[in-house]
């Protein structure tokens, strides 16, 4: 084969070398690290970063809304945008013992471009680590270490009909909060119909202001509250939330996309009333509900361990700990418990984040939401968030020093 | 509740080798230093194995993230095994069952001129059978010798990495002379040299879109063996994602007494009068070693990782600003409420285009306000039925962007793009292949190379190595590598070493680079 002729074409290839040398000779000798792309990235999402709590507004009795703007010695430009839907990975530490929770960011990305701020809004009860004591020390000035924004419940344009019924139960309501806010501040396209359960009239969260929104965009936004447990006050619409309800309000289901976020037990009730919808898959989306309050109420879970303690061997790269874990506990909890920091983010069984390896033993994970990789549940990597000791275990989680859980006083 | 501990250290005092990264690179290193019974450590800053050669699970759906198809594997058994089953399989046992591939690929070009709606099979022979079907003006012999060419090629360049340096060039001279003869050109020049007519071009570059590089630069050797390896071996994915072939490579690391270490980043590289000494984690532990095998690129090995910073020489500044650094990747992936045959989606793998000019291509992807010209596409269910539950479908359409075309977007118009790029790729394909796709999308996810770095870190969110330019070619960098190590003890692996980007080289580098470990260990006596 002759390209250019015989010599021509054995001198090319070591002339493509010199090529090379003397590119190399000529080329600039100042280091090339400026990676625009790295910093798009911080500017959406962040491993680990620090606010500063500027406000708190009480929502309800019990909910409480925390404005959060970037801490002043953390060096960012601005807060991480976010879709309207997404959620904070909050780690604390609460007297050694260090814990993540998920909240739904409850104000509009909108507000970062205007204000600079995220805002949470907490329903404070006692969940066995963070009690109501410790979101009374939650005071303005306090520093919180967050991770985020992360979390699939957004509206997507290439996915979702601009048509969205929402339904939404207690605290749920707070990535609804997020996108009313943001169709009214965007202008969006998108028209949102939420029907959002309380108990009491009195809990209704965000009542004013999204009354006050839906006011200004009718034709958009319409938001209905029913109350389980109403008085005899109420006017509006009671009971739980059910298919005869969502007919009702949301009009024709055909065609429209649903949003679900609330609390383990509406989601229980929700969907035999969801199936009697015919709603196709593909139109439903659903948030996590992070970790089940009890365990044994999934109707697979093995009753006769309920009252099992065991021991797990914790390896973190050389290192071993030995620590006692009640079954009924998801792994991920039991070594909070005993002050080993793991970091993690939806504590659902969905992300993957807290992904470690089951050296031995036998474990039942709950099978509401397992994300785990088909390679994973092959290799025996399993996600303790979503995982309960059937029996001793020997497992390695991976470190994660790199995080400040920030300690509240 | 109580706890006790046993011991206090994560890592051990010393390593003979440590790797860090745990892409293909470092993971092929890793194996193969864990195999030759060496301490080895691999460090890997993400929670999960792989790089780019990952998955991610959205409701009911597990989703490759940039594999399309392996080279080199080649079937189980008979001369066309390729090197990676047999590193895999014969030389280190790591439990990964690999899966062919249907097709080699089926073109589809919508272009005024030029329609083309063909599947173009794997076998030289039945290659250049539908070529000639498809386009009857074919100079039929022109493309046997052009396929012959490749071989001859492909060949060398396997006995060139072989020698190590020391060439024979006697038997290079005689038994591979047509590749002395067109090393140092692009594809193109050498291509059209055989006079094939366009239409003929057209079904015959679609493999070069994975090099990201138009046929006038990318280096033709390289194109030669890329051809020739596919049709003549087949391709093949790894079963259960590659997020299980790279889990199978860790869990057997493991097995043979290496450590691996997630969600632990490397800050950096510690040297001393030019050698290497150790290595320093993120939350400051430092960990001694004389080897490092890096599966990071250099730019940020001499940019960020050196210590001290003032032990990097000008020189290797100046290496790395002379090189191209590759492009990156956009990818859509869709999980549909449809079976692969309500959806038209015969085939595994398609290229759609307007047209197939790959320089006209490669200037498309050098913005960013439209999709660029050409799309591939992978439907997993073709090659893998049950990778989804029944009645639902993958689908993947993956396009490429220039290195630095997405440094003026920024967060607030970030959603925007890329959804708007991902709206018209999907209304391309949807079209092509007469697909009602948008209708059935139950998840989607879109990767851009923003989300490229934020998993894996790779500087400027590359997803490839250096360009594969002819006077950057895996020939010159096999001859001129031992000129350029400026720190002793210090190996690259991964896409941006000198066998460049892709699964197979990526793979394959890993070994080669602990090789080279393992030569220089038995050199110093140790």
């Amino acid at each position: 084969m002759e390209v250019y002729g015989r010599s021509k074409d054995m001198a090319q290839a070591s002339k493509m070398q010199r090529e090379r040398k003397k590119r190399w000779k000529n080329a600039s000798p100042v280091p090339d690290i400026e990676d625009p792309i790295k910093e798009l990235s911080m500017g959406l999402h962040l491993k680990n970063f620090q606010l500063i709590i500027t406000d708190i507004l009480d929502a309800t009795k019990t909910t409480k809304t925390y404005r959060l703007k970037l801490a002043p010695n953390f060096e960012l430009k601005r807060l991480p945008l976010f879709r309207a839907g997404q959620y904070l990975s909050v780690k604390v530490n609460v007297d050694g013992v260090k814990v993540t929770r998920p909240y739904s960011i409850s104000s509009a990305p909108s507000d970062i471009l205007e204000d600079g701020f995220y805002e949470l809004t907490i329903k404070i009860k006692d969940d066995g680590f963070l009690s109501t004591e410790f979101f009374e020390k939650w005071k303005t000035g306090n520093i919180v270490s967050v991770s985020g924004p992360h979390g699939n419940m957004y509206f997507d344009d290439l996915r979702d009909s601009n048509e969205i019924v929402g339904i939404a139960g207690g605290s749920g309501i707070t990535p609804f909060r997020s996108i009313i806010r943001e169709i009214v501040a965007q202008k969006l396209d998108l028209k949102l119909t939420v029907l959002y359960g309380s108990r009491h009239e009195d809990d209704i969260i965000f009542a004013e202001e999204l009354s006050n929104l839906a006011g200004k965009l009718p034709d958009k936004i319409k938001v209905v509250n029913i109350c389980s447990e109403p008085s005899e006050n109420w006017s509006g619409p009671s009971g739980f939330i059910n298919a005869e309800l969502i007919k009702k309000y949301a009009g024709p289901i055909e065609g429209k996309t649903f949003f679900i976020c609330g609390p383990q037990a509406m989601y229980e009730f929700l969907e035999k009333e969801i199936q009697n919808l015919n709603i196709p898959n593909r139109r439903i989306r659903r948030e996590l509900y992070g970790q089940p309050d009890n365990i044994t109420m999934n109707p697979k879970y093995p009753v006769e361990f309920k009252d099992k303690t065991f021991n797990i061997i914790v390896r973190i790269g050389n290192k071993i700990e030995t620590i006692k874990a009640s079954a009924t506990e998801s792994v991920l909890v039991s070594l909070e418990r005993a002050g080993i920091g793991v970091d993690s983010q939806c504590r659902s069984g969905e992300c993957g984040f807290c992904r470690s390896l089951l050296i031995s033993g036998d474990i039942f994970v709950n099978n509401e939401i397992d994300g785990r990789r088909a390679g994973d549940k092959k290799f025996g990597f399993f996600h303790p968030c979503s995982s309960y000791l059937l029996s001793d275990l020997e497992i390695k989680i991976p470190s994660f020093k790199f995080v400040k859980f920030s300690p509240i006083k | 509740m109580s706890s006790t501990i046993h011991k206090s250290s994560s890592f051990d005092s010393s390593y003979d080798v440590v790797v860090i990264g745990a892409g293909l690179g470092g993971l092929g290193a890793a194996l193969n230093l864990a195999l030759s019974q060496k301490s080895v450590l691999l460090l890997e800053q993400h929670n999960l194995p792989g790089g780019f050669a990952s998955s991610f699970v959205r409701g009911r759906f597990e989703f490759e993230i940039s594999l399309h198809e392996m080279c080199a594997v080649g079937p189980p058994e008979g001369p066309l095994k390729g090197p990676i089953r047999y590193i895999l399989h014969d030389e280190s046992s790591v439990d990964v069952e690999f899966v062919p591939v249907p097709e080699a690929y089926h073109l589809i070009l919508t272009g005024k001129e030029h329609k083309v709606n063909v599947k173009l099979p794997f076998g030289v022979e039945n290659f250049i059978d539908t070529v000639c079907s498809a386009v009857p003006e074919t100079p039929r012999e022109s493309l046997v010798k052009y396929f012959d060419l490749c071989r001859e090629c492909s060949e060398a360049l396997t006995f060139v990495a072989r020698s190590k340096g020391n060439i024979d060039y006697k038997i290079l001279m005689a038994k591979y002379a047509s590749f002395l003869t067109t090393s140092g050109y692009s594809a193109a020049e050498v291509t059209n040299k055989f006079g094939f007519p366009k239409k003929t071009l057209d079904l015959l570059y679609p493999y070069s879109c994975y090099m990201g590089l138009p046929a006038s630069r990318l280096d033709f050797t390289i194109w030669a063996s890329l051809l020739h390896l596919y049709i003549t071996q087949g391709a093949y994915i790894p079963k259960g994602t590659s997020h299980q072939m790279c889990a199978a490579i860790d869990a057997r690391i493991r097995e043979l007494g290496g450590q691996t270490e997630y969600n632990n980043r490397v800050q950096s590289i510690l040297v001393e009068n030019n050698k290497v000494i150790g290595v320093e984690t993120d939350d400051g532990e430092k960990i001694k070693t004389n080897y490092v095998i890096t599966n990071c690129s250099p730019h940020l090995v001499y940019g960020k990782l050196i210590s001290p910073a003032n032990a990097v020489p000008e020189e290797a500044y100046k290496l790395n600003n002379s090189r191209r650094l590759g492009v990156s990747a956009f990818v859509v992936y869709m999980g549909l409420d449809a079976s692969p045959k309500d959806l038209n989606l015969e085939s595994y793998g398609y290229f759609i285009s307007p047209h197939m000019d790959t320089e006209k291509i490669n200037k498309s992807m050098l913005q960013c306000e439209n999709m660029p010209d050409l799309t591939a596409s992978i439907c997993l269910n073709n090659a893998i039925p049950n990778c989804s539950p029944p009645g639902t479908t993958i689908l993947s359409i993956t396009t490429a962007f220039g290195i630095d075309i997405w440094k003026n977007i920024t967060p607030e118009t970030y959603f925007a793009t890329k959804n708007k790029l991902a709206r018209q790729m999907i209304e391309q394909v949807s079209k092509a292949l007469d697909s009602p796709i948008s209708e059935h999308i139950e998840e989607i996810e879109v990767a851009t190379p923003q989300t490229f770095s934020r998993y894996t870190g790779s500087f400027k969110g590359g997803v490839y190595g250096y360009d594969l330019d002819p006077w950057d070619s895996l020939v010159i960098r096999s001859q001129v590598k031992n000129k350029e190590e400026f720190f002793k003890g210090l190996e690259f692996a991964g896409g941006f070493a000198a066998m460049g980007h892709g699964y197979n080289s990526s793979l394959l580098s890993g070994r080669q680079a602990a090789r080279s470990v393992l030569w220089k260990m038995k050199k110093e006596g140790g």
